[in-house]
């Protein structure tokens, strides 16, 4: 009695093992919407760097920022037989059909740092942004000594990112009564070269701006070498966001109006999407939400992160 | 059986001098195909192919377009922003105004066919060279797009708008690569067998010498720019079922690819020789080429360099050949 009951677990064991065996992940897909960010760069680093220690393959495709493009890409990821699919929507718009499309052949999906409306993939990995952008509007509000006109340069205008971190520096905005919020601008692609441009249109409307927040480090770090040119670097202070390698060296000098940013764990992401891939395909439950967030990084803490990237 | 044979004539009577001048181009697609179904067995399959069909459907409407265009020596660099607008008319009207399908999509393209209008003025009317026209509608067709949501996408179409570029007919064609093959069959016969195609060439080789033989080569201009742009609002009809969402920052440099593919296919930038049948062969090198790298996961950056290259081979080939 005691033994068939025992060779029944055991059957019934094996038999619950098989699905999972079966799942084994080879090949994962990664969908990236731009490599030329640094931001997506890490993840993919972070995501290659798992993967091969796992003895995984990794298949990367770059959209370019084009939505179009990208269901093409994920369109040739499913004809090359993946198990797994990583999935940062390009664009404002993201785009539902690619995780529909790797919902038909049946693997995990696993977003990060964006997801589609009304197409959940098995799990979402993000940096909580809202929290981080206040803490670093809040340090270099409180450098600036809690009073001062302020400037916000803006990402890319309606994408998440930029709609938390406006959230979250409204709040640290707000709880300073002697801070006011004079200009605020967009860019299109989070880069120097638009941070440079605006922040001097800004500095030229309203010469008295003393805290600019840089919605990125590429538009920070713009913007601090438009102060640069004004000749205005001990009179501005700068915060950044993202955490991209130029960006902490830049900090670890401790020189310059760019004071702080928020480093996300961007390769964390990327080890994280590979663990959660790896769970899903073998049936196990993964937290709809998991939040690998950003650390406020000052000239004291860049150095140990441009050793090694979180 | 002879009818069989008459009408197998018929068909290749069409197709095979449409391709004149693209044959370089065409012994290209398939040296490029046998490379691609040696190096991965997950090239040749009817799915995969299937796939390069819904991944061309936009370039593939938006070229023949800009096939016209180039044929009597001009250039349309404003088809993306046109088709970005295009589309977030469609969804302003559809999703947020309530219009039905059915009136919305005429509506977004006669927006579509009059920017087109309005750079064909600005080109024959004022003496504004097609470059700088067209450069100056894709500008305010971009801004214009943005402005209709401030920059936001729109999403909640209708369920089966989606379904037109996902569901295969027959196993077969989804309802936008049918539009696509209808736009292309459309085009080869008004270029090859009415008036107004022949009217083309004889513009682009020399608009002066076409003017004094009695062609209205002004009303000819106008009209061209106006069917690329309605072409433009069509493709981005396609994008808009394919995405199942509009977006204003959609099509940014399609034009440069619409071009790309026009001219590997054999028509030359200064006009009056080509055609269309070569801009589909060009539409399928581009398509199968993107397809076959991300199937041989060549890395993203290294595929930048080898499309770039493909275009000089293809054109510097073509050149050669004509000198010969």
């Amino acid at each position: 009695m005691k033994l068939s009951k025992l060779l029944l677990a055991a059957t019934a064991a094996s038999m619950l093992a098989l699905p999972a065996s079966a799942a084994e992940v080879k090949k994962i897909g990664l969908a990236v919407p731009n490599l030329q960010a640094d931001f997506f760069n890490q993840i993919k680093l972070g995501v290659e760097k798992h993967a091969k220690e796992k003895g995984i393959e990794v298949v990367v495709v770059d959209a370019k920022n084009d939505t179009n493009t990208q269901v093409s890409q994920v369109q040739d990821l499913m004809t090359q037989d993946i198990n797994a699919f990583i999935y940062i929507p390009a664009g404002a718009a993201a785009a539902a059909v690619p995780t529909r499309l790797a919902r038909e052949a049946g693997i995990p999906v696993i977003n990060v740092d964006r997801t589609p409306e009304g197409a959940p993939g098995d799990t979402f990995i993000a940096g909580e942004s809202v929290q981080s952008a206040y803490e670093v509007c809040k340090y270099i509000i409180g450098k600036a000594g809690g009073s001062g006109k302020m400037a916000i340069i803006h990402g890319q205008k309606g994408t998440t990112p930029e709609v938390d971190r406006f959230t979250g520096c409204k709040k640290a905005i707000d709880e300073n009564k002697g801070v006011e919020l004079v200009d605020q601008q967009w860019s299109n692609m989070w880069s120097a070269d638009e941070g440079f441009t605006i922040a001097q249109n800004m500095l030229q409307a309203n010469p008295d701006i003393t805290i600019i927040f840089g919605q990125a480090d590429g538009l920070a770090m713009g913007a601090a070498k438009a102060v640069d040119v004004a000749n205005l670097s001990d009179k501005v202070i700068i915060g950044g966001y993202d955490g991209d390698v130029s960006a902490l060296e830049y900090l670890a000098k401790c020189k310059g109006p760019f004071i702080a940013t928020a480093t996300q764990s961007t390769q964390k992401m990327g080890v994280l999407a590979v663990e959660s891939a790896l769970a899903v395909a073998a049936g196990q439950k993964v937290e709809e939400r998991q939040t690998p967030n950003a650390v406020l990084t000052t000239c004291e803490n860049a150095p140990e992160f441009v050793k090694s990237h979180p | 059986m002879v009818a069989d044979v008459k009408e197998r004539q018929g068909f290749a009577g069409i197709v095979l001098p449409s391709l004149r001048g693209a044959t370089g181009p065409l012994i290209g697609l398939i040296v490029l195909c046998l490379f691609l179904t040696f190096a991965t067995d997950k090239f040749l399959s009817v799915r995969n192919f299937l796939n390069v069909l819904d991944q061309i459907t936009v370039l593939g409407v938006m070229a023949v377009g800009m096939t016209l265009v180039i044929l009597i020596g001009g250039i349309d660099l404003a088809v993306g922003s046109v088709m970005a607008l295009a589309m977030m008319v469609l969804g302003y009207l559809n999703v947020v105004a309530g219009v039905p399908m059915g009136i919305a999509i005429p509506l977004a393209l006669l927006v579509a066919s009059l920017n087109g209008l309005i750079a064909g003025i600005l080109i024959t009317r004022f003496n504004v060279p097609a470059f700088i026209a067209t450069l100056a509608m894709m500008s305010i067709t971009r801004g214009l797009a943005n402005m209709i949501t401030d920059g936001q996408q729109i999403i909640g179409f209708p369920a089966w708008f989606n379904m037109m570029a996902i569901v295969r007919f027959g196993g077969f064609l989804t309802l936008t690569v049918a539009v696509m093959v209808v736009v292309f069959i459309v085009g080869l016969l008004y270029q090859r067998y009415r008036h107004g195609g022949r009217v083309l060439y004889a513009i682009g080789g020399n608009a002066e010498v076409a003017r004094l033989a009695g062609i209205n080569v002004q009303r000819a201009t106008v009209l061209v720019y106006v069917v690329c742009s309605f072409l433009a609002g069509l493709s981005g009809m396609v994008l808009a079922a394919r995405l199942d969402s509009v977006q204003p920052s959609s099509g940014v440099s399609y034009e440069l690819d619409a071009i790309a593919a026009v001219v590997i296919g054999g028509t030359s930038l200064s006009g009056g020789t080509g055609g269309i049948g070569g801009t589909i062969i060009g539409v399928l090198i581009i398509g199968v080429l993107r397809n076959g790298l991300n199937l041989l996961s060549v890395s993203p950056f290294m595929q930048q360099v080898i499309i770039g290259a493909v275009i000089v081979l293809a054109v510097t080939a073509e050149t050669y050949r004509k000198r010969k």
